[in-house]
This record gives C-alpha cells, structure tokens and sequence, in this order.
C-alpha cells in the first residue's frame, strides 16, 4: 500500500515540475517581449514597413517556451521512473 | 516641483517604446552629405527637396503664406516644436518628465525672442513667427504675451513662476544680464528638478547636461578670451554646473596662447586641434566643431545605455542642429556669404 501512496505522490510532482517547465519558460520569454515589443511598435509607429522583420525578432523568445514545452512532454510521456512499480 | 517616484524593477523597459521610436525617426533626419549638395541649390530647390523629407506637411502648410528663405526657416522651426511636442506626447513616466525638463530650453529661447522682439519694436505678429513653442508654453499662452504692449507687461505676467527671480534682473537698458540669467536658471532648475531624484535616468540626463555646460562655457571663454575680455566678467558670465567648472573658471582671461595650451589633453581637444592656434580667425569655426563634439558624445553615451533618455537626447540635439544647420545654409546663401564660409558653420557629427 506504501508502495502506491509513494507512486501517487511522485507523479503529482512529476506533473507539477512539468507544469512549472513551460510555465516558467513562458514567464521568462514574456518578460523577453515586453521590451522587445514595445521598442518593435515604437519603430512601426513611424515605419510601417519594419513590421514584419519586427514581428520575427518579438517572437524569438518565444522558441525558449518550446524547450520548456519539451522538458514537460518529456517529463509526462517519455520518462516514466515509474515502470516497475505498481499502480492500483 | 515635480517629483519622480518610479518602482526600480523594469526601468529599462519603460524607455524601449520611446527609443524605439527616436531610433526609427534618427533614419529620417537629413544625411550630412545633403548639406553639401543643398549649397549648390537654390532657394526653391532646398524648398523642393524638404518637401520629400519629414518637413514635408509644414512646406505645404506655409507655403501659401512666404516663400524663399522665410518659408525654410519658419517650416523648419514649426517641424522641430511639432516633433519634439510629438516625443513628449508619446512618452510616458520617467522619459517624459526628462524631455520635457529638457525641452524647458525653448521656453527659456521663447521668453527671450519675446524681449528681444520687443526691445527693439517689432510687431507681434513678427515675434510669434519665431516663437519654437516645443517647451511648457503653449502656443497660444505666447502668442497671449506677444500682445502685451510693453516688456514690463510680459515681465509682470512670469510673477510667481519660476523665470521670475532671473526676469526681475531687467535693468531697461541691455538684455545681456537678462539672458544670461534665464540660461543659468534654466540649467539650475534642471539640476533641482532632475538631481533631486535617485533615478537613473536622470542621472544620464545629467551627465550629459554638465557637458554640455562645460561645452557652452568653453565657448564663451573662447569668444572673450580671444576678445581680451577682464577675468571677472567672463567668470560672470560662465554657466555654473558644469564638470569642469572650477577648471574652466580658472582659464578666464588668460592670454590665448596660454588659454590654448592649457585645453591640451582634455577629451574634446582632438576635435578642435587642428584649427585652435593662437591666429584663430573665427571663433564661430570652433563653435562649430565643439557642438558637433557634443552630438557625438550624446550619441556614443547612448551607446553604453541604449534604454535610457540619452538617445532621445541624442535625436534631440540632431534634430536641433539639423533645423539650425539648414538655416545657416539658406540665410547665408540668402547673405551670399561664400561657401566655404557656410560650410565652416555648419555642425556635422
């Protein structure tokens, strides 16, 4: 019984952590953008034609989400430290 | 007075916006290499050739109105105010309350056109036309002033504000101690304003002001020195706040070999070495050069801190020395001045 308890318990901070992953990861590329985006609407504001080279450098830190994004997958799906033990 | 409480965390993300913007508006200034073409231009063809830049909606504004050399010079002066009026617009917190500390200058360029204009008779509607109303002044507040029949009339309506301690020093006879008293207030309210607060920006702003102190005052002590002016009237005359003050202070009336030598070794020396000897013909060349030195340190500060005030401060100055480099072109091709005479006045960085 201790055995599944454990289990139970692990896996709730297996998903926690991956939650934490790609919710970390999405603060951080925010706190990225919010510069990046401010300073790419200032320019467009007196060059419109900037917005699409602009676009592109505000949506760099979003590929740091993509790692995060990877990090929890990995953690739900593809490592399972669990394999042995036996859930009821 | 105005005081500046701004959380520490995110600072630099305040100025991304704005310096964005001026990074954007830096591409649009005229290139250095137009002035040379612009002198081989004549009057309608300059007035051509701003109309495919951003001077564009002032042109066709006033070119109902003048024409030749008064269209250039009051289109260009309505574009300056109209963009700095627009940076201070678009700003918020902490980046608006520096420029328009700054841009408190054309209140302080303002209130002296207004003496000077009626010092010496001219009409209001000639005074409103030189008016650059960038500054806290509203147009209409100044054109109200410009009404006024008399300059005690203007004097009595600064009462209570803070210009009025340097105003009260009008004697009826020269404006000289006037103007050199609101330029001293002007810096000494900036150094209230700004130093007062511990914010980083304000800081730069600084920074760059006590060189720019430093610059004008170098260039008064050149003027009077070259003119063998008495030490105690130039030390009257100097801006204190400056960096150097105390060094630059001790300069006043020496000879000009010594003068010279002594500015040996100082960071803006390379700019001017090549022209400062003691047969120095005119000063106005090294005006020239000096002020082009400051845009460059404006501009390499900003560098060092690209989210902060500095490269606003440094489109500012640009900008500035733009309107006033395409003034000279026209009033002295207008004068016909020769060319290289002209082109030794203009400010390139």
């Amino acid at each position: 019984m201790a055995i599944v308890a454990d289990a139970g318990v692990l896996y709730g901070l297996l998903a926690v952590g991956a939650g934490l992953a790609t919710g970390l990861a999405g603060i951080g590329a925010g706190v990225g953008e919010q510069g990046i985006g401010a300073a790419v609407v200032g320019v467009v504001a007196e060059e419109p034609g900037f917005l699409g080279k602009g676009l592109f450098l505000m949506l760099l830190p979003e590929t740091l989400i993509i790692f995060g994004l990877a990090v929890s997958l990995i953690l739900m799906f593809a490592w399972t430290p669990f394999s042995g033990i036996v859930t009821p | 007075m105005p005081v500046l409480r701004l959380p520490k965390f995110g600072k630099p993300v305040k100025y991304a916006y704005i310096t964005g913007r001026v990074r954007a508006m830096k591409t649009k200034l005229v290139p250095a290499e137009m002035y040379a073409r612009m002198m081989s231009m004549d009057m309608s063809e300059i007035a051509r050739y701003l109309e495919e830049t951003q001077y564009k909606d002032e042109i066709d504004a006033l070119s109902k109105d003048y024409s030749g050399v008064e269209l250039i010079e009051h289109a260009t002066f309505a574009n300056m105010a109209k963009t700095f009026r627009k940076l201070e617009r678009v700003s918020i917190d902490e980046p608006s309350f520096l420029i328009l500390e700054y841009l408190r200058r054309w209140d302080v360029w303002n209130i002296k056109t207004l003496l000077r204009g009626k010092f010496y008779g001219a009409s209001d509607t000639e005074i409103v036309k030189y008016f650059v109303p960038a500054g806290e002044l509203s147009p209409e507040y100044l054109d109200e002033l410009a009404k006024k029949d008399t300059i005690q009339d203007i004097i009595s309506a600064f009462d209570g504000t803070d210009y009025a301690s340097a105003l009260a020093q009008y004697d009826g006879k020269n404006l000289a101690t006037l103007e050199n008293a609101l330029d001293k207030l002007y810096y000494f309210r900036m150094e209230r304003a700004v130093g007062g607060t511990l914010s980083v920006g304000g800081g730069l702003l600084l920074k760059y002001v006590r060189r720019e102190i430093d610059i004008r005052n170098l260039i008064t002590l050149f003027r009077m020195n070259k003119a063998g002016v008495d030490a105690a009237v130039i030390q009257e005359n100097l801006i204190p706040g400056g960096k150097m003050h105390d060094e630059l202070a001790r300069m006043a009336g020496q000879p000009f070999g010594e003068f010279l030598r002594g500015l040996e070794g100082y960071p803006f020396w390379s700019s001017i070495s090549d022209i400062a000897s003691v047969d120095l013909d005119a000063v106005s060349r090294i005006e020239a050069r000096l002020r082009a030195y400051l845009i460059r340190y404006a501009w390499a500060l900003s560098n060092y801190h690209p989210l902060s005030i500095l490269p606003v401060l440094g489109y500012m100055v640009s900008k500035e020395t733009e309107v006033s480099n395409i003034r000279k072109i026209v009033r002295g091709k207008e004068a016909g001045l020769p060319a290289e005479l002209i082109e030794e006045q203009l400010v390139v960085a």
